[in-house]
C-alpha cells in the first residue's frame, strides 16, 4: 500500500559546536498503515540529553500506531466514528510512551556530574527531569482511504496529491501554538498538539520535516515546489535517494546549519502513474517562479 | 475503538529504522569540491540567515534640487558596497520606503542586494512621517515584509530626513514602538541641513548616538555610507549568546549589545571623518 524513507543530517553549526545530532527521523509500513515520524530535541542548555529524547519521541510514536493498528478493521470503524477522540488518544500514548522510555533513560543513566557542572546547584535542582529530554514531535500517518497526523513542537508537513499539488497540512507560523514553546517535556504536553485529519483524497506522498529544512528556504513557494519535485522522483527511489541525502547536507551546510530530518511515505503505484502530470506540474511551478521574480523586480 | 484494539502496556517494540549522515570532513574551503551538479532539487535555492535594511527617506517638498540629487547619487554608490559588507553566510535585502504627502515602496518586497536596483527618488509634497512609521510597522511582520521561512537578523532600520514632519509622527512612533523586529532592530537616523531635529530623530533611534547630521553633499554621502555600512556589519554578526560566565544571554540582552556598538562606533567613525565644509544650508 505505502512505502517510506527516513533521513536525518547533522548541521554544520552542531558540528563545529561538538553537538551531536539533535534530531531524530523513522518511518513503518504496517498492514492498515504507514507512519512518518521526526523530532527535533531542543538543543539547548537545561535539555542537555534532547538527542536522546528526540529517538524516544521517534521510537513513542511509532510504537504507538503498530499498537492501535494492532487490528486495522477496528482502528479504520473507530476512527471513522470519532477521529478526534482517537487522535487524542494516541497523543497521549505516545505521552506516556514518551515518558516511560526516558524516565526509563535517566533511571539506566543517572545524571553525571560533568552534565551538572553546566550548572549552579540551585539552577539545577529547579530543572524537572524530563526537561533533560525536551523535543518536538511530528507524526504523519496514511491510513486506507485517510490521512491524519499530530504535532508538538515546529516542523513541517506538507501532503502531495495526485495532481501534484502541495499542501502545507499544520501553518507553520508563530502564533500557532503548537509551534512555539510546545515540547514533549511540557506537563501541559496534551494540550499543545495541533492535529489534523484529511479524507477522500488520494495522496502521492506525505513528507514530514523538522524546521532545518523549512528554514532553509527563501519562500513558503520553493519550499512546497521541492516536495513536488521529491514526488516527482519517487518511482526511481534508489537511485534519487543519494542526491536527496546530498541535498540536505547542502541544505545544511549554507543554510541554517541546523540539523534536517526528513520522513517520506508514499503510494509507490501512484507515484508511477502521475508521474507524468507531477513533471508537468514542476515545470509549471518553475514558470510561475520566473513570473513572480520578473513582477517583482517590475521587468 | 474496539477493547482489542487498546493499547497494551508492554507494548511490542517495531524497529524504528533510522538514519543519521554526518557532513563529510572536509576543511571549510573544499566544501564546494562536493557534486550537487546532479541534483534534481537544486531547482529551489537554499537561503542563508538573512538582513533586511530598512531605509525610510523624506522626498518632501523640502529635499528637492542638491539633497536630493546627492541623495540618489550615494545611494547608487553605496548599493555595491553594502553588497560587499554581508558576511558570506547572510543574505542582505534591501527595502526602501519614502515619503511625502503619502508614503511609498520602491519594490514591492524587500530586494536581495544582489539584484536591487536603486530607483532615483524625486522630492514634493509634505513630511508625513508618522504616516511612514505606521507603514514600516505594518509591513516588519512575519505575515508581511518579513515572510521568508530562513531565519532573520533583527532588522536594520535607518530614517533620513531634513525636516520636522507634518503629521503626528508620535502616534506612528507609538504603533511602531510596540512591533517586536522595531524594538529589536538597529536602529539609525540622519538628519540633512538646519532643520532636522536631532532630540526627534533619537526618539526614533532610542540614543542620541546613533544620530548623525550632515550639513553638506560631502558629509551627506559620508554619513549615509558610514551609517549603512557601519549598520549592516553590525546587523549581520552572530553574536554569542552567552556571557563570560557561559549563561545565556537573552536576545534583548544581544541586540542591545549591539545597538550600543552602533552607536560607538558611528561616533568614532563620525569623529574620524569631521571635515572643514561650508555650512550646508548655505550650500544647498
Amino acid at each position: 500500500m505505502f512505502n517510506g524513507f527516513c533521513h536525518s543530517v547533522m548541521g554544520a553549526s552542531h558540528e563545529k559546536r561538538g553537538i551531536v545530532c539533535q534530531d531524530a527521523s523513522a518511518f513503518k509500513v504496517g498492514e492498515g498503515f504507514a507512519v512518518a515520524v521526526v523530532a527535533d530535541g531542543h538543543g539547548s542548555k537545561k535539555h542537555f540529553r534532547s538527542n536522546i529524547g528526540s529517538k524516544c519521541a521517534a521510537e513513542a510514536a511509532v510504537e504507538t500506531i503498530e499498537t492501535f493498528f494492532a487490528d486495522p478493521d477496528a482502528f479504520d470503524a473507530s476512527f471513522k466514528e470519532d477521529h478526534k477522540w482517537l487522535i487524542r488518544k494516541l497523543e497521549k500514548y505516545v505521552i506516556y510512551l514518551w515518558n516511560e522510555k526516558t524516565m526509563a533513560h535517566l533511571k539506566e543513566n543517572p545524571v553525571t556530574i560533568d552534565e551538572k557542572h553546566l550548572f549552579e546547584h540551585k539552577d539545577f535542582i529547579e530543572i524537572p527531569e524530563s526537561s533533560y529530554y525536551g523535543t518536538t514531535l511530528v507524526v504523519a500517518v496514511a491510513a486506507r482511504g485517510y490521512t491524519f497526523g499530530f504535532q508538538i513542537g515546529d516542523g513541517s508537513l506538507v501532503a502531495v496529491f495526485e495532481d501534484g499539488e502541495t499542501s502545507q497540512i499544520i501553518d507553520y507560523e508563530e502564533s500557532n501554538p503548537a509551534n512555539i514553546t510546545a515540547s514533549m517535556c511540557n506537563a501541559m504536553a496534551i494540550a499543545m498538539f495541533d492535529s489534523f485529519y484529511v479524507k477522500d483524497k488520494r495522496l502521492l506522498c506525505f513528507c514530514i520535516s523538522t524546521d532545518g529544512l523549512y528554514t532553509s528556504f527563501g519562500s513558503d513557494y520553493d519550499f512546497l515546489d521541492y516536495h513536488t519535485i521529491i514526488a516527482g522522483q519517487l518511482p526511481n527511489i534508489e537511485a534519487f535517494l543519494p542526491s536527496l541525502k546530498n541535498n540536505l547536507v547542502k541544505r545544511s551546510h549554507y543554510g541554517t546549519e541546523d540539523d534536517i530530518s526528513l520522513s517520506c511515505i508514499y503510494d509507490p503505484e501512484l507515484v508511477v502513474s502521475a508521474n507524468e502530470t507531477v513533471k508537468a506540474k514542476i515545470l509549471d511551478n518553475k514558470r510561475k517562479a520566473a513570473e513572480r521574480k520578473a513582477k517583482l523586480l517590475n521587468k | 475503538m474496539s477493547k482489542k484494539n487498546k493499547p497494551a502496556n508492554s507494548a511490542p517494540k517495531p524497529p524504528v529504522q533510522e538514519q543519521q549522515t554526518k557532513l563529510p570532513e572536509l576543511p571549510e574551503d573544499d566544501f564546494d569540491m562536493l557534486d550537487f551538479d546532479d541534483d534534481p532539487l537544486s531547482a529551489t535555492g537554499v537561503s542563508r540567515k538573512s538582513l533586511v535594511i530598512f531605509f525610510l527617506i523624506d522626498t518632501s517638498g523640502s529635499m528637492k534640487g542638491t539633497k536630493m540629487g546627492e541623495l540618489n547619487t550615494v545611494m547608487e554608490e553605496l548599493i555595491p558596497e553594502i553588497r560587499r559588507v554581508g558576511e558570506a553566510d547572510t543574505e542582505v535585502k534591501i527595502a526602501v520606503l519614502t515619503f511625502s504627502t503619502g508614503v511609498k515602496w520602491m519594490y514591492a518586497e524587500p530586494i536581495a542586494i544582489e539584484e536591487f536596483e536603486w530607483q532615483r527618488l524625486t522630492a514634493s509634497g509634505v513630511t508625513s512621517m508618522g504616516e511612514a512609521f505606521k507603514e514600516l510597522s505594518m509591513r516588519m511582520s512575519r505575515n508581511s515584509f518579513l515572510n521568508s521561512p530562513s531565519l532573520s537578523f533583527a532588522p536594520v532600520i535607518f530614517l533620513m530626513t531634513d525636516g520636522y514632519p507634518s503629521d503626528d509622527y508620535k502616534e506612528g512612533l507609538e504603533a511602531l514602538s510596540s512591533n517586536s523586529w522595531y524594538k529589536f532592530g538597529l536602529k539609525a537616523a540622519l538628519g540633512i541641513g538646519n532643520e532636522a531635529n536631532d532630540d526627534m530623530l533619537a526618539e526614533f533611534t532610542g540614543s542620541k548616538d546613533t544620530v548623525v547630521h550632515a550639513y553638506s553633499g560631502n558629509q551627506l554621502a559620508q554619513m549615509i555610507k558610514i551609517v549603512a555600512v557601519t549598520a549592516s556589519q553590525i546587523g549581520s554578526k552572530s553574536m554569542t549568546l552567552a556571557d563570560q560566565n557561559e549563561q545565556e544571554l537573552s536576545d534583548e540582552d544581544v541586540y542591545a549589545s549591539k545597538q550600543k556598538m552602533l552607536g560607538q562606533q558611528i561616533q568614532e567613525l563620525v569623529s574620524k571623518n569631521e571635515s572643514d565644509d561650508v555650512s550646508f544650508d548655505s550650500g544647498w
